[in-house]
């Protein structure tokens, strides 16, 4: 599940800079929004958010001019292939710990995080994952909430404790 | 001798024994977190910062100071036995240490570290005791005029110094600026770029950000590259030197001192600057420039004095400012704010035992390091040992527990993990992300001196070039900008002209 990678590096670059525009662009249409305030401020609350996007869309399309401009001559120079698998499982971990967090409890939650983040790197010990990141996570949990006066949330496991 | 009664009274209180303690922990902390590969020093505070919220402000930032230094000298032990730079200040130890480490050096390259280490750290304290006090005299006649330029600065400088190019540099910045947008306009009291969200109302925390960018981007990257299994070079023993080692190391010591210090302080990103000077440096001077590159030790020797030097010069700027000049003293500044403080000259009269404190910390925390540092190499080294998937969940684990501890909020887990996608996508298109930390973190500080100079001036814009240290600080600024490329462009035209 490695991806063929020879433009596509190129395609990836052409469309964060793109992105960075139309980042300029939400800026520059969401500054006209914010009110002038009063009038003793002799510049506004609009001006530097206009500075800003002006900033954004000036790297963004010379960046992306660039690219356009190089265009396929340099293409399959930087070859990174991309492991589309561990990013899909990292990006399961994050989202289940932003699910969990509130509902389950900070031990569980981090367990899953850990667990999962094992698998991205393809570790070939499940069992073991998933014992160090229920230790690392009581801990965590016992030291934040008892020796640090922190308040995590607790969930089942952390009423327990 | 003002400083020297001041950092007199500083060691009184650096020296109390719960402080003692404080500082021990936080050497102790800071070396087993940035020995991890991958974290590196920002980080490393990030995620740290918890741990100092149930202290008292003096302590919290003796430990701080603890952690910043601890950092530093962990980072540079991964560097040397396993060629993982967690930063870019640290990629020149990295190179020659771990040449050394390969040619079985590896003790006296992790000793010239750690002895470099403490001599340019003792110095640049010895530097920040008496420069500290002086800037602060200086930075009380600055108004928001002089701030405003002074960020301009830094702007310019971090945008074309970190990062390849500096349009790249220029983009992240922008970035950064964009998001420390968010939130209530402090002037007008109005919600700006909060898209409805409440919890987006006080803005965007710099810790959030950092540990996005730093821990969960890094970690987004780690996993879509190769798996690479990084050979650890083994220690035993103490470590130490040859005579003819430290004969080769003295000068490259003092001389990395001396140049990172001054540059430290400067607004141009940190340490990155001075090591790879202090490497060219050291290069020019040697009797032996065939050896560079295949582990010469005045090659690790230079960098590492230069790195911790330029440690101690960067707080200059940050105590005494209130501006940082690298990510890791952005974090630093994200912590004194946790605790309603603001650096600047004002903080140097306002809360003395704090500012001397720390001073006096950093030069016993230089000694406890070189004591952990050189018989504990070994023990050190073990953590290097920790298989990268368990490395990586602990890093999420921690990451999302330093976050969610900063104001109890899922909201800002969330987008922490967005900000780290972001860093990710950043990091594969070659994009920097350190200039997008100092840039949320400046961003508000300029618009808000910009719009004071103004208010002062009565929208006369004349006052920040007829006022002299503004105006000198705006054209160092457009120099930043127009000289590199004229001069690359003019290099380039002559090199044409002679072919």
């Amino acid at each position: 599940l490695i991806s063929k990678s020879d433009s596509t590096k190129d395609r990836v670059e052409r469309a964060v800079f793109l992105a960075v525009v139309a980042l300029g662009l939400f800026v520059l249409v969401g500054s006209f929004s914010i009110g002038l305030g009063a009038g003793y401020d002799r510049i506004g609350p609009r001006f530097f958010p206009q500075v800003v996007a002006a900033m954004l869309l000036l790297s963004g399309s010379s960046l992306s001019w660039g690219v356009f401009r190089r265009g396929k001559s340099s293409a399959g120079e930087h070859r990174r292939p991309m492991n589309l698998r561990a990013i899909a499982t990292l990006g399961v971990a994050l989202a289940s710990s932003v699910l969990l967090l509130e509902r389950a409890g900070f031990i569980p939650t981090a367990t899953v995080l850990f667990w999962l983040a094992a698998r991205a790197f393809e570790s070939r010990r499940p069992w073991r994952d998933a014992w160090v990141g229920l230790v690392l996570s009581l801990t965590a949990h016992l030291a934040f909430t008892r020796g640090l006066g922190l308040a995590l949330p607790g969930g089942f496991l952390g009423s327990l404790f | 001798m003002d400083a020297l009664s001041q950092l007199a009274s500083g060691f009184g209180v650096a020296l109390e024994p719960s402080n003692l303690l404080w500082a021990f922990a936080g050497v102790l902390l800071g070396t087993a977190v940035g020995i991890l590969p991958g974290i590196g020093p920002a980080l490393t505070v990030a995620l740290l910062l918890p741990v100092t919220y149930g202290l008292e402000p003096v302590s919290a930032f003796i430990l701080f100071a603890g952690i910043y230094y601890g950092a530093m000298y962990g980072g540079s032990t991964t560097s040397i036995l396993m060629n993982a730079p967690g930063e870019s200040a640290s990629i020149i130890t990295a190179l020659e240490g771990n040449q050394m480490a390969r040619a079985g050096r590896a003790s006296a390259a992790l000793a010239t570290a750690a002895i470099g280490s403490f001599v340019a750290g003792t110095l640049g304290a010895f530097a920040l005791t008496f420069s500290a006090p002086m800037l602060a005299d200086l930075a009380l006649t600055f108004g928001p005029a002089e701030y405003f330029a002074l960020v301009v600065l830094g702007f310019t400088t971090i945008s074309s110094v970190l990062g390849g190019t500096p349009a790249r540099g220029l983009l992240s910045l922008s970035f950064g600026l964009a998001l420390g947008l968010v939130g209530i306009d402090l002037q007008t009291g109005q919600a700006r770029y909060t898209l409805g969200a409440p919890q987006l109302l006080d803005g965007i925390h710099v810790v959030v950000a950092a540990v996005g960018l730093f821990a969960v981007g890094e970690t987004l990257y780690l996993a879509s590259g190769p798996r690479a299994g990084e050979e650890v070079t083994r220690v035993r023993g103490f470590t130490w030197m040859s005579r003819e080692d430290f004969s080769r190391s003295w000068k490259p010591w003092l001389r990395g001192a001396l140049l990172g210090f001054p540059i430290g302080g400067l607004p141009m990103g940190g340490a990155e600057i001075p090591t790879f000077l202090s490497y060219s440096l050291e290069r020019r001077l040697s009797s032996r420039p065939e050896e560079f590159g295949r582990g010469a030790i005045e090659g690790v020797a230079g960098p590492e004095a230069a790195n911790n030097a330029a440690v101690a010069g960067g707080l200059v700027p940050l105590l005494t400012l209130g501006l940082p000049t690298s990510a890791t003293a952005a974090v630093m500044l994200a912590a004194f704010q946790q605790f309603d403080l603001q650096p600047g000259p004002l903080i140097f009269t306002t809360n003395p035992a704090l500012v001397w404190g720390l001073i006096a910390s950093l030069y016993l925390g230089n000694v406890m390091l070189l004591l952990l540092n050189l018989p504990l190499a070994p023990l050190w080294a073990q953590l290097l040992r920790i298989p990268t998937p368990l490395l990586s969940g602990g890093i999420l684990v921690f990451a999302t527990l330093g976050t969610y501890s900063l104001n109890h909020s899922t909201f800002d887990v969330g987008l922490m993990y967005l900000i780290g996608m972001i860093g990710f996508v950043m990091r594969r298109v070659d994009i920097p992300v350190a200039p997008a930390v100092i840039g949320l973190i400046l961003g508000p500080m300029a618009e808000q001196q910009f719009r004071r100079a103004l208010a002062i001036s009565e929208g006369d814009p004349s006052i920040f070039f007829t006022r002299p240290i503004a105006g000198t600080l705006l054209l160092l600024a457009l120099f930043a900008v127009v000289v590199p490329p004229l001069w690359r462009s003019l290099t380039s035209g002559f090199r044409r002209n002679r072919e």
